[in-house]
């Protein structure tokens, strides 16, 4: 199925991640520009290097969840000139709820939720000026089924569904749509360095017995990105090889 | 740039309606229905056409009735309080305001003008 996209402008919000940069490369083999945000310089090196072979196909832009600033410098920078937007960020946190450090949970809450939300103000009001305009939201299978340990992870995914469906809500009707994925266990990333070790014990729980892997992961972003998936609007869907669907 | 003009070809476009049904006077929620996601739709288009920042909360006087109990708490002249929260709006546009908040959301159009013209003196 060749896919059609309405527009080229793609800012990915944690740019610097494995799967953001993979589909940073699928996207620039079918002609949409990504814009990979970075939160340090080591982030902005590693961008640089595994995209190398296409300088000038993408661009990058500073963007900290702590920093308010960054923000406006962003959509300064790209002139709200915005068609797309995937969202990979997500800060990492671990720990019992019963004995979380309170100053953790606020900063955490702060920057994976409310943070996120200022994102969308601005990115709804970029694409409001064009009128069209598709997010994604990537989320995690966890958001529906937490291990122990990862309540404030789930929590903030949750929360950041939520935001995301309400904004296709408000303004599917000008244009602009939201998907929330729910991928499961990943062959790569943070999903690569959790199963370690423990692969087989891991997959027993998945019925398909499978990770997903990253570029099932990036071909599904792009097909919920192209004008062929423009019925789905304010929705989650689960890619977990039916982890979530039994007991 | 004509701001009255302009607003009225945004709001036209906006709400689907003549820009001859358009004036000043016009109330935009009282006479022209206008919702939540149209209001958002011309804060987006007003800072795109005049280059101003907007803040929804001000332009479409969204917190007029929390000030006024606050000024009444307080015990202050309630429109020179509400003006220093509104300082888009003029002495007589305020109590014109006051006298008219029995009848419904009191946003006209040459509110909105005011804003953008206090946004460009003041940017």
């Amino acid at each position: 199925m060749k896919l059609e996209f309405s527009g080229s402008r793609a800012l990915i919000l944690g740019g610097s991640c494995d799967l953001a940069l993979y589909l940073a490369e699928s996207m620039i083999k079918v002609n949409l520009l990504p814009i990979l945000t970075y939160r340090d310089e080591n982030d902005h090196k590693k961008i640089s290097n595994i995209l190398s072979s296409f300088a000038g196909k993408y661009e990058t832009v500073y963007l900290d969840f702590a920093d308010i600033a960054s923000l406006d410098a962003l959509f300064c920078k790209i002139k709200d000139d915005l068609d797309f937007m995937v969202d990979f960020a997500q800060g990492d946190i671990e720990g019992l709820i019963a004995s979380a450090n309170p100053d953790d949970i606020s900063r955490y809450f702060e920057q994976n939720i409310s943070f996120r939300a200022k994102i969308l103000k601005k990115a709804g009001r970029a694409m409001l000026k064009k009128k069209k305009g598709r997010l994604v939201f990537i989320s995690s299978s966890a958001a529906a089924k937490p291990n122990p340990g990862q309540g404030f992870y789930a929590a903030a995914k949750l929360a950041s569904e939520a935001l995301y469906k309400n904004l296709g809500l408000e303004l599917g009707s000008r244009g602009i749509t939201t998907v929330t994925l729910r991928p499961g266990y990943i062959d790569t990333g943070r999903g690569k360095a959790y199963m370690q070790g423990r692969e087989k014990e891991v997959l027993r729980r998945v019925p398909t017995r499978k990770a997903i892997t990253a570029q099932e992961v990036t071909d599904t972003v792009l097909f919920f990105l192209s004008k062929s998936a423009a019925g789905f609007n304010a929705v989650e869907i689960a890619m977990d090889g039916g982890l979530t669907a039994g007991k | 740039m004509d701001i009255l003009k302009k607003t009225k070809e945004i709001l036209a476009e906006i709400l689907d309606i003549d820009e001859e049904e358009i004036a000043p006077e016009t109330y935009l929620i009282r006479d022209m229905n206008a919702e939540s996601i149209d209001l958002l739709e011309l804060a987006v288009a007003l800072n795109s056409a005049f280059n101003i920042k907007i803040n929804d909360d001000e332009i479409f006087l969204r917190n007029l009735r929390p000030y006024l109990t606050e000024a009444k708490e307080k015990q202050a002249d309630e429109v020179a309080y509400l003006l220093e929260n509104f300082p888009f709006l003029t002495k007589d546009r305020m109590t014109q305001i006051l006298d008219d908040l029995q009848g419904g959301p009191v946003l006209k159009v040459k509110d909105l003008a005011g804003y953008v013209a206090w946004r460009e003196e003041t940017s």
